[in-house]
């Protein structure tokens, strides 16, 4: 049987559009939320990500997720694409606060909802909800902690405080935090250094490195991430600064996220106290306010997660709430 | 035996034709382009939605002028690195000239103008620096916008921290942003402002004097400065019109998101010298076409939109959007050897 060239083309498309047809009608059977993360930097991200596939699982939702690689306008289009695709509602974690803006709009003209998760936009007339932890709040609790520890030991202290990328305002809340605290305290602590991270390990290794080199009596460190802990217990042991709580010569050391790491480090004594985003309770509330956006119900623009301070003193009882123990027990049974 | 060989060769079956013809046509990456949308469309049924044709098209803009300005310096033999910085860099200039948070020119009739004529200029100054150093002072171009790539995206953050107190400058006249984002009849306005840089570089590459010697200076720079043609000068040429370009993409990428931001466009260098590569331009001279470069984008932003839409996992995305380049990338290695060989 001869063909021509004009069958042969309407055959294929025919054939393109049948094999189509059960995917087209898969996807109408179940409610899809896009989850649009800028990258998986640290394991707060990726436990972040676990988490909410677990509740949209759960719930019933498919999750189609994109990583935008900290790239502002290719989230735009991966927002645009899921807008597209007829998703029921976007999560997401966006690099910029301003240049997210677009995207809102872009949902808020789509009707489709979005949550912001763990990141708050900038200020607009668009409507979206931003569920983020009470970071000053939590930095506080945790630099209480730290002061309480130095109070009860005695002495002067010299500080340093690892901060993020000021373009994050989570970032600023936490510096905001831990000097809300050292500063009602300045007569036992002196801040000798304020090292800017960017979020980037290798700035954080060169700029304590740095800051050591300055000054080598820093005996009261803050972290604004936990996911430079590597970099700084390397630092830390370089300078011969990494030691148990009760020797000579700890350094009194403070952490914020609540990841495996700062659990180890507390069960082994190095780590004074951790600030703990409470990363599944965020996923659910950011999920929450999902279904009731889809439900016509008025949600709050911001949903604060409270968070908790871990201690040496309150472990056994808070590290049950504390995602990164969760991550530690799967590991290690 | 001889004689039927011949014959065979002479007259080529009618699907060894058709091969022949598709593998060699200069539209070769529109067809395969055509083809791949054919093959992800039962996976992504919406692609051949309106809505989804038109986020193809205005996704495709501002890369596609940038590639255009890559076009005109790999054509000579060259690379241009800074391109990204250049639009990172004009992004925070131009805002920070325009922005209603305390600009150079808030409020006042000239901010856009006035910043759109400051991105250029960004733009052509960081291109007149690179053909400087490559044409006056005989450095490999891959090393000076290498270097000029990582002072400018350096000084772009360094430069926003002067403006303002996060990482990126907002609150843009709505005169600029309509120009990324605004469209008419849904025909996207950065429509026209793409159409008339393509057509204008279209007309420089195949109608004009600079053209001829562009290829010229790609195909052997020895014999084109031996028949007269200033080699330097046109070098300089093809970086300027590089780092204009990059600005006009800066341009509507800034206005598409609103905001000048020191980040802009870190993480597209190899679309942009893989979309000109993969449209047919050769990395070593001489040849070369804006029409390649519009599919080369075009490819690019299908396979790019397919994936977003398929919503794969980021390893996924990598893994697949590389084979699929690469798969593009062998068949024109297997046309430039057939080619050789007819």
């Amino acid at each position: 049987m001869k063909l021509t060239r004009r069958q042969f083309t309407i055959g294929t498309l025919i054939a393109a559009g049948t094999a189509g047809m059960p995917v087209f009608a898969k996807a109408q059977g179940k409610k899809t939320i896009a989850v649009l993360f800028d990258g998986l930097y640290s394991p707060f991200w990726v436990a972040g990500l676990d988490a909410l596939k677990q509740d949209l699982t759960k719930r019933g939702y498919e999750m189609v997720q994109a990583i935008s690689d900290k790239d502002d306008n290719r989230q735009f289009e991966q927002v645009r694409a899921m807008l597209a695709r007829k998703v029921d509602g976007i999560i997401i974690v966006q690099t910029d606060s301003n240049a997210v803006i677009p995207a809102i709009k872009a949902a808020n003209d789509a009707k489709v909802p979005m949550v912001h998760f763990n990141r708050p936009p900038a200020k607009t007339d668009a409507f979206s909800v931003a569920v983020v932890a009470d970071n000053r709040k939590i930095t506080n609790a945790t630099v209480e902690h730290m002061v309480k520890v130095a109070r009860e030991q005695g002495g002067k202290y010299k500080a340093a405080i690892l901060i993020g990328n000021l373009g994050d305002p989570n970032a600023i809340g936490r510096r905001d935090g831990f000097f809300d605290v050292v500063d009602k305290n300045k007569d036992i602590i002196d801040v000798v250094a304020r090292i800017p991270t960017e979020w980037n390990a290798d700035v954080a290794f060169a700029g304590l490195t740095n800051a050591f080199q300055a000054n080598p009596d820093i005996n009261f460190l803050f972290t604004s991430s936990d996911f430079l802990f590597p970099q700084i217990v390397q630092v830390m042991k370089t300078r011969n600064k990494f030691h148990q709580i009760g020797q000579k010569d700890h350094v009194i050391f403070g952490g914020f996220d609540g990841d495996a790491t700062a659990y180890e480090l507390l069960k082994d004594k190095y780590l004074d106290a951790d600030g703990v985003q409470d990363l599944f309770k965020e996923a659910e509330l950011a999920v929450n306010a999902i279904v009731d956006l889809q439900g016509g119900k008025t949600v709050e623009r911001v949903l604060l997660d409270p968070g908790f301070a871990i201690h040496q003193a309150n472990m056994a009882e808070v590290r049950d709430r504390m995602w990164g123990y969760s991550i530690y027990k799967q590991k290690n049974g | 035996m001889i004689a039927t060989s011949i014959a065979g060769e002479a007259r080529p079956s009618g699907p060894r034709r058709l091969l022949r013809h598709l593998l060699f046509s200069e539209y070769l990456v529109l067809y395969l382009s055509l083809a791949y949308f054919l093959a992800v469309l039962p996976f992504v049924p919406q692609m051949a939605s309106a809505e989804v044709m038109r986020n193809i098209l205005s996704d495709m803009l501002p890369l596609l002028v940038v590639a255009i300005g890559q076009t005109f310096v790999l054509i000579v033999a060259g690379i241009d690195l800074s391109v990204t910085s250049i639009i990172a860099m004009a992004s925070v200039v131009g805002a920070s000239v325009m922005t209603g948070d305390g600009g150079y020119l808030a409020d006042s009739a000239l901010a856009v103008p006035g910043a759109m004529i400051a991105m250029v200029l960004v733009g052509l100054a960081i291109g007149a620096f690179n053909g400087f150093c490559v044409n006056r002072l005989g450095m490999p171009p891959f090393i000076v916008t290498l270097t000029t790539m990582m002072f400018f995206s350096g000084a772009a953050i360094w430069f926003t921290t002067f403006h303002t107190e996060t990482s990126s400058i907002a609150n843009l006249p709505h005169g600029f942003v309509v120009l990324g984002q605004g469209n008419l009849g849904g025909v996207p306005h950065a429509l026209w402002v793409v159409a008339a840089v393509g057509i204008a570089a279209h007309l420089v590459l195949a109608r004009s004097v600079l053209g001829r010697r562009l290829y010229a200076c790609g195909q052997n720079r020895r014999a084109a400065a031996v028949s007269g043609v200033p080699v330097g000068r046109v070098i300089a040429a093809a970086f300027l019109i590089s780092g204009a370009c990059a600005a006009v993409a800066s341009i509507l990428y800034t206005g598409r998101l609103q905001t000048g931001t020191p980040i802009l466009g870190q993480t597209i260098l190899l679309d942009i010298i893989g979309a000109v590569v993969i449209g047919g331009t050769s990395l070593f001279g001489g040849k070369g076409k804006v029409l390649w470069t519009v599919f080369g984008v075009l490819f690019l932003v299908l396979i790019d939109t397919s994936l977003k839409m398929l919503g794969l996992s980021l390893f996924s995305v990598f893994a697949i959007k590389g084979c699929v380049i690469l798969l593009a990338a062998v068949i024109d290695a297997v046309r430039t050897r057939y080619a050789a060989r007819f």
